[in-house]
């Protein structure tokens, strides 16, 4: 059973590994954009799995995103070199955020993640000299000159990544700390867990890969600009993707966001106008019909119906 | 030298005081009973000793150690555990890994070992089926639960907080020996009990508490008799 699905797995990871030998720039950028979003929503679940819920997702994607452009435009440092800076930028502004956010907890916590975002885009919008404020900066190459398979293994490479980050925790000790956290903090404080270096673990590293992500989303696109860049949908579709996938584990964001990049892609394209509406209410239903996920929801049928086989054999043996 | 001592412990909620002028202190291997009245202040001492909120005034020693400047993690590494009142089991668990925790976090264990110890404490308290969510356990499974979790972080010092609360007579018999074998390893446990049959039961020597101060001292057939404590839990006679 488990080789099974690990050989399933293994047929996965190759299969999106080869596209670019066989599909076209258009396929490419689909995968290329839920690889994108299925990144930052394993970083968001990641957060949620201590309790906090983070509404500051596209704040640090975009401060990630400025730090590697501009060191592009300004400093001429190479593109790849950029987006490890971008996201070591958003690691370490959240380590001296976190001394004061994370004493907040539930929806304080929330708002003022959501808040930083704001303030973030403000200060780069006033900033004309060095950020090129409301317009934006466009820099002078793409990343791999656009070549759109070498973009698409970028991604990749990184998504994979952030899913190992995501199954090594969810095995960890650290698994057992931030559960606990979210379970009931003064018992975890009781039973000897140090709740704030948990969480500034978690908030600092969860940063950190949406600094790398925004920092290469800059770099495939050769452009920033504060409202592009700090597009509530870096927050808005994680976070959706997450929630119809499945909150607290790695499955659910990947799968969710498989599901609604490609959903959202066909909607596209079979009705121009009006798709994000259609697009919004299958985010709604799932999330009345299937509250802990898809990915649950099937897991729950099919044990369900091989427990009924079970039951069946055996009185058929009677 | 105690492994516990308070010295003029103060704990103010706004007006209200629910710690006055608290000292005492417990010695290794004792079983010391806490009781007082409803309100009288026994779980807000356990909540200073065990650092949930800070006292107003007052020391408090550790081992010979003043830690009152410690959070409460640092105290449960130092030797500090507690159960809780109300259960507060850990969801998504098994029992198994509510025990773990203690051992992981409180001992700083790794995984494999810290398996591997809460099974020896499921197996000492008498924990079955640990491998099981704890969703449909029984009122005892969860206090030993509680048991288990404090003690795999190894202290020096266990507070229990009502923890024959809820119990029957068998289950709290059960429950009494499962105490008297901590007490055995030279464990030092502080229990705070509504029960007087449990308090006489377990305890060397009681302090009784009555609006956040001590009223009477000693062992609990020389507390049952006097009148200030009478007083306390009955009200004065016109």
């Amino acid at each position: 059973m488990r080789n099974k699905a690990m050989l399933i797995v293994a047929a996965f990871v190759i299969a999106a590994a080869s596209l670019p030998l066989f599909a076209g720039p258009y396929f490419l950028s689909v995968f290329n954009t839920i690889f994108v979003y299925m990144s930052l929503a394993l970083t968001w679940d990641i957060m949620l799995r201590t309790g906090q819920l983070s509404y500051g997702t596209a704040g640090l994607f975009g401060l990630g995103a400025y730090a590697s452009a501009l060191l592009v435009a300004k400093a001429g440092l190479n593109p790849l070199v950029s987006i490890a800076a971008g996201g070591a930028f958003a690691g370490l502004l959240a380590f001296f955020l976190g001394f004061g956010v994370l004493r907040l907890r539930k929806i304080y916590f929330s708002i003022t993640t959501l808040a930083l975002t704001t303030v973030f885009s403000v200060i780069i919008r006033n900033l004309p000299r060095l950020t090129g404020g409301a317009s934006g900066t466009v820099l002078p190459r793409a990343l791999f000159n656009g070549d759109p398979g070498k973009n698409y293994w970028m991604i990749y490479c990184l998504a994979l990544a952030v899913i190992a980050i995501s199954v090594w925790l969810s095995k960890s000790k650290t698994h057992y700390a931030i559960n606990a956290i979210r379970n009931d903090e003064i018992t975890a404080r009781s039973s000897g867990i140090d709740v704030f270096k948990y969480l500034l673990f978690i908030f600092v590293l969860t940063s950190t890969i949406q600094g790398v992500i925004g920092a290469f989303y800059a770099q495939q696109y050769a452009f920033v600009q504060p409202e592009a860049t700090f597009s509530m949908n870096f927050l808005l579709l994680p976070l959706a993707m997450a929630l119809v996938g499945g909150v607290y584990s790695t499955i659910g964001p990947v799968v969710g966001a498989v599901l609604l990049g490609l959903v959202s892609e066909y909607l596209k394209l079979i009705m121009p106008y009006g798709h994000l509406i259609v697009y919004g209410i299958i985010i709604v239903l799932v999330v009345l019909f299937m509250p802990q996920g898809i990915t649950r929801a099937f897991a729950k049928l099919f044990t369900r119906k091989m427990q009924v086989g079970g039951v069946d054999s055996a009185s058929l043996r009677d | 030298m105690p492994v516990l001592e308070t010295r003029g412990l103060e704990k103010r909620f706004g007006g209200l005081l629910a710690v006055r002028d608290l000292s005492f202190s417990a010695s290794r291997g004792e079983i010391l009973g806490i009781i007082g009245p409803n309100g009288a202040g026994k779980t807000t001492v356990i909540n200073l000793v065990a650092g949930i909120f800070p006292e107003t005034s007052g020391q408090i020693y550790f081992k010979g150690q003043e830690i009152n400047k410690l959070s409460t993690h640092e105290r449960n590494h130092l030797g500090i555990a507690r159960t809780f009142q109300s259960v507060r089991p850990l969801d998504h668990f098994t029992a198994l890994e509510n025990v773990m925790i203690g051992a992981l976090f409180g001992q700083g264990m790794h995984l494999a070992e810290a398996r591997e110890y809460a099974y020896e404490i499921c197996d000492l308290i008498g924990l079955k089926n640990v491998d099981r969510s704890i969703d449909n356990l029984t009122v005892l499974d969860l206090k030993k639960i509680e048991i288990g979790r404090a003690l795999a972080s190894k202290p020096d010092l266990l507070f229990l907080d009502e923890l024959m609360a809820g119990l029957n007579a068998d289950e709290t018999a059960e429950m009494i020996e499962v105490v008297r074998e901590l007490q055995r390893r030279q464990l030092t446990i502080i229990v705070v009990e509504h029960i007087m049959a449990v308090v006489r039961e377990l305890t060397q020597r009681c302090i009784v508490l009555d609006g956040g101060a001590i009223i009477a001292e000693g062992s609990y057939e020389e507390v049952a008799k006097q009148e200030r404590v009478i007083e306390a839990y009955l009200g004065k006679e016109e």
